[in-house]
């Protein structure tokens, strides 16, 4: 009898708390219209959340790109098509990799700071004093956060793929011999906008309004206490794993039609 | 807006009108009234975890109370929506404990943080009202500080510089002496009283430090246990009779308010034998 008891609790605090974060989303969107104004406040957290994520970004891409080209050449050798490398880096990065590496790795870095600042921020009372002196932390703190989130993410996304092409170029034509002109070539030919590209980017920004949006909330949701906040952090950072991995499927799955 | 019991008096700010307030099944307040004057010192001094708190979040109207009015200058606190609550506050300051300074701004933004939310003040302006504020607590020195630099006291002192910045009717202050040595303690007292006098604002001190508050103090409420237990002058409730605050005053580990935490009988705790 105490499972279910304790299941059914697990279950109705679950559903409670995303009904919770649906509302709070609703109103940090619904807060963003002041910050047109106040553009300022989303350019310092795009710095923040962006250009200081951007040297993990940067060198992941790159090692990622370059074992993407010897592995690539590696398979495609046995075929003799080892020309079509830099079709096989520039989709596997465009489509996949790219956002989903990135919002990994934006979810480990900028999303697990984010929930601690904001966290941190609410332990010690500054959240409430803001609210005590007037100014809706929503407005204030979390929009501007949230807003810099979602359009980082496909910015860094995109330089993830681009410095990753250039990886798998050092090793496969500057190591392994691929011939330069044929592993442009064919990326060239085979790359689509509208299938490959777009979609890659549809991908980012999804990714990233879910990151920014589980980072957002598990900060403005923790106990405001050091363990609490040390959970939140732990929670932006598994959650927002498995919601891309899983959503990363969704889409993959509705993008191809094939399933 | 306001509720239609609700008729000011003049002389007071405050009223609480039989107010109770519980938390889960724990009552924190039981039908508590008390009034703040207008332009006077008033304490609210009582043990840790007696509700003083809770009554500066009723009056801020961060939570809202299970019966009775909270009426701060006519206006019931708990019918108000976010907007108007919100217009309320740019009236009203909260000293938090901690201070509750933003830890990424310097001590001059944290000051000029309010205008810059709710004013559209020119930058000259703002400079010379922020440096006045930061002035008056002495401190315009360390305008360029961040809040990690500064000491307890003087971390404070900025507080009290941002909360007095936008001209309030009333600042509540929740335990403003906590965790300050003597002479910051003195300093904070005496700039409670200084601004009380000088900018006619409207004071509320909670704490449960008696020796200073009392000095500073035109009226003091005694809590115990979610109930107002004392009321008088600093003068007539240190001469009180009554055991509660008798106790209180003098520093008694036991009276009525007792110092072990309900437990069953000791000897059947230890030879009981059960789980911990």
């Amino acid at each position: 009898m105490k499972i279910f008891q304790t299941l059914g609790a697990i279950v109705v605090n679950g559903l409670e708390r995303v009904g919770r974060a649906a509302l709070f989303l609703y109103e940090v969107v619904s807060g963003s219209w002041v910050l047109l104004r106040r553009f300022y406040l989303v350019i310092q957290q795009v710095f923040a959340v962006g250009v200081l994520t951007l040297l993990i970004i940067l060198v992941s891409g790159l090692f990622v790109g370059m074992v993407l080209g010897l592995q690539g050449y590696n398979t495609l050798v046995r075929f003799g098509a080892e020309d079509s490398l830099g079709l096989l880096v520039a989709l596997s990065l465009v489509r996949e990799l790219g956002p989903v590496v990135t919002a990994l790795l934006f979810a480990g870095r900028a999303g697990s700071a984010l929930t601690a600042e904001i966290g941190l921020m609410k332990a010690t009372e500054q959240l409430a004093g803001m609210e005590m002196m007037a100014v809706n932390p929503v407005t204030r703190v979390i929009a501007p956060r949230f807003l810099a989130g979602v359009a980082a993410m496909p910015l860094l996304a995109a330089m993830f793929s681009a410095i990753g092409v250039m990886g798998g170029q050092v090793v496969g034509v500057g190591l392994l011999g691929v011939d330069s002109g044929a592993f442009w070539s064919q990326m060239q030919n085979g790359v689509d906008f509208h299938d490959d590209i777009l979609n890659g980017v549809i991908k980012s920004v999804v990714f990233g309004i879910v990151v920014s949006w589980i980072a957002v909330f598990e900060g403005y949701d923790a106990v405001p206490t050091s363990e609490g906040v040390s959970r939140a952090t732990n929670r932006t950072v598994v959650y927002s794993s498995l919601a891309v991995l899983g959503l990363d499927f969704i889409m993959t799955a509705l993008m191809l039609g094939e399933v | 807006m306001s509720a239609p019991a609700a008729v000011p008096s003049r002389d007071n700010l405050v009223e609480i009108r039989d107010v109770s307030f519980k938390y889960g099944t724990r009552t924190i307040l039981a039908n508590l009234s008390a009034t703040i004057a207008r332009g006077k010192i008033t304490a609210i001094m009582g043990g840790s975890g007696c509700g003083k708190t809770t009554l500066l979040n009723l009056i801020g109207g961060r939570i809202r109370p299970s019966q009775g009015q909270v009426i701060v200058d006519g206006i019931n606190v708990p019918d108000l929506g976010k907007k108007d609550l919100f217009e309320l506050r740019k009236r009203m300051a909260l000293l938090f404990q901690t201070g509750a300074l933003f830890t990424d701004l310097s001590v001059f933004e944290n000051v000029a943080f309010p205008i810059r939310e709710h004013t559209k003040l020119p930058e000259p302006l703002l400079r010379h009202v922020v440096l006045m504020k930061l002035n008056t607590v002495g401190l315009r020195g360390a305008r360029d500080l961040m809040p990690s630099e500064l000491s307890g006291g003087m971390a404070r002192r900025v507080a009290l510089a941002r909360a007095i910045v936008m001209e309030p009717m009333m600042i509540m202050y929740d335990e403003p002496f906590t965790g300050l040595d003597p002479i910051s303690k003195g300093v904070i007292a005496k700039q409670i009283r200084e601004l009380n006098d000088a900018l006619g604002i409207t004071s509320i001190v909670v704490s449960h430090d008696v020796v200073e508050t009392c000095l500073i103090a035109d009226y003091a409420y005694l809590m115990g246990d979610g109930r107002i237990i004392g009321e008088g002058t600093p003068a007539e409730v240190q001469q009180s009779k009554s055991e509660y605050v008798r106790q209180f005053m003098d520093g008694l580990a036991d009276g009525p308010v007792p110092y072990t935490y309900p437990a069953r009988p000791y000897l059947d705790d230890l030879l009981g034998g059960g789980g911990p």
